[in-house]
């Protein structure tokens, strides 16, 4: 195809108040995806309390890619691919571990856990000594971390990670500022959500503030939860496109009217009162304010989702599979305050959870009602004329409104039909 | 004390395991080390462990070829 032909077709296939439901369903378009996407721009892999000390490693993806994250004895962290370079098995099988060097088990090929080969056994069938500094193994290109979330890029070139999340990284700073030692730690564990749905599904829901009232309705309402009333129509909170894909749920507006401390998390000072003065400590006298305004509510793209407490990491695997990693937030050195965030993560996402369960159930109807022939489009019009910009320059809309959704879609147009 | 054996305990990883112990059947303790996927064993007195201690990154790497000992080519 020429590069008009490939114009005219995203043309046909993506509108500024529609998109084409073959964008869900196509293995081709998934592929392009992971080349144009995955595979080149900024994904997040982990964080670097997953691998706090010397020679710990974990494993990680990067989409359907197999990675590992390891820090070397100097504190360095790498992102390597799980492929031996002999004929190609897993090096590393355990989910986490500490080893300064891996040692694979088909037929003993040995890394250091920079990815240097080190050696194999039986040398002499080998010619020379070039194989050792030839077949090291692959490593993804770039890594940078921005607030301790350690991101990768297959691309040699391309923007740094901080031009990548651009006004997203507001959305780091404000969940650290939250923890008395500004760093938080994902140390509660992993759930995994396999579901049978194109991973842009999981994107465009991680924002959208149209759907809680409905979907989640019975959780709200057994757990007598507020939350729902965030996206009703009489809400102040704001919808916002942060730019290149990353989109937001801004409640902050609803907090502020509302002016109850922790109101965000649904509790109060007094029943965290260790957590209040660690905070206070740091703080002083706009603690009051941060406890209004919580967490963040951030879809970065193409798969962090920074859901206030807790986070979702979004991982496809084929063109209608696609998981979720979930994990509750900690603050370092706040154990009152890291149980009740655990507490609540299992609650609502945790296997007997009713918010993911009802989202999956959502992500797979959709995924098979995309299938049906008619009508071929999505819309994605909600809000269209009232969208407005606020004091950034940002786009903004109401609490329901589709501003998310047009955001991702004009971001994943970009990579797709870019150079 | 000579006979007298003092366990550590037990340490794995999906690449190794190894069983540690203090051993007393020198004249100065050691410690041993018994390799549990074939039972070989070695031993580190403290001077070595020291030493050890103070390796500098990379170090073992040419240790960990596995055709420098256990797996040579011929040798
Ligand atoms: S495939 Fe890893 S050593 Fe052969
Ligand atoms: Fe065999």
């Amino acid at each position: 195809m020429t590069s008009a032909d490939l114009a005219n077709r995203w043309d046909s296939l993506i509108e500024p108040g529609r998109v084409h439901g073959s964008l869900y369903t196509d293995p081709d378009i998934y592929a392009a995806e992971l080349e144009r996407i995955w595979y080149r721009t900024w994904v997040y892999v982990g964080h670097v309390s997953e691998v706090p000390e010397p020679n710990d490693y974990v494993l990680k993806s990067i989409g359907p890619q197999p990675v590992i994250m390891s820090r070397d004895k100097q504190g360095q962290i790498h992102l390597l691919l799980n492929r031996c370079s002999h004929r190609a098995n897993l090096v590393c099988d355990a989910q986490k571990g500490n080893s300064s060097a891996f040692r694979c088990p088909y037929h003993g090929w040995t890394f250091s856990n920079t990815g240097k080969l080190l050696g194999y056994p039986f040398n002499s069938g080998y010619d020379g000594t070039a194989l050792k500094s030839e077949l090291g193994l692959g490593r993804v290109a770039r890594v940078a971390s921005y607030q301790g979330f350690v991101f990768g890029s297959f691309a040699q070139d391309g923007p740094t990670l901080e031009e990548h999340l651009g006004a997203a990284t507001d959305a780091f700073d404000r969940l650290v500022r939250l923890s008395p030692t500004g760093e938080v730690e994902l140390t509660a564990g992993w759930l995994k959500h396999k579901v049978k749905a194109n991973w842009k599904m999981l994107v465009e829901n991680e924002t959208d503030g149209y759907h809680p009232q409905f979907v989640h309705a019975s959780i709200f309402s057994v757990a007598d939860s507020g939350i729902g009333e965030l996206y009703g129509d009489k809400s102040v909170a704001v919808c916002r496109d942060l730019g290149n894909g990353h989109t937001e749920n801004d409640l902050r507006p609803e907090f502020r009217r509302l002016d109850q401390p922790l109101g965000w998390f649904g509790t109060d000072p007094a029943k965290v009162p260790g957590y209040v003065d660690q905070l206070t400590a740091v703080h002083g006298d706009n603690t009051r304010e941060i406890l209004i305004d919580g967490s963040p509510h951030v879809m970065v793209f193409p798969n962090l989702f920074i859901a206030e407490i807790q986070l979702f990491v979004i991982q496809p695997l084929a063109v209608d599979e696609t998981v979720q990693h979930v994990t509750a937030v900690q603050y370092k050195g706040s154990p009152d305050m890291n149980r009740r965030m655990l507490q609540q993560t299992i609650g609502s996402v945790g296997p007997a959870g009713f918010l993911l369960a009802d989202d999956s159930e959502m992500y797979e109807r959709n995924q098979r009602g995309v299938h049906a022939r008619t009508p071929e489009w999505l819309t994605i019009k909600r809000g269209l004329h009232r969208e407005r910009r606020d004091e950034n320059d940002h786009v903004i809309g109401d609490a329901t409104d589709e501003v998310p959704q047009r955001a991702i879609w004009k971001h994943y147009r970009s990579l797709m039909e870019g150079q | 004390m000579a006979g007298e054996r003092v366990p550590l305990g037990e340490l794995s990883s999906e690449f190794a395991s190894v069983q540690l112990t203090i051993d007393h059947d020198g004249n100065g303790p050691r410690l041993r080390i018994e390799d549990l996927r074939t039972g070989h064993v070695g031993f580190l007195d403290p001077l070595e462990l020291e030493t050890l201690a103070w390796l500098p990154e990379g170090a073992l790497h040419k240790l960990l070829d596995p055709s420098l000992l256990r797996w040579r080519g011929d040798a």
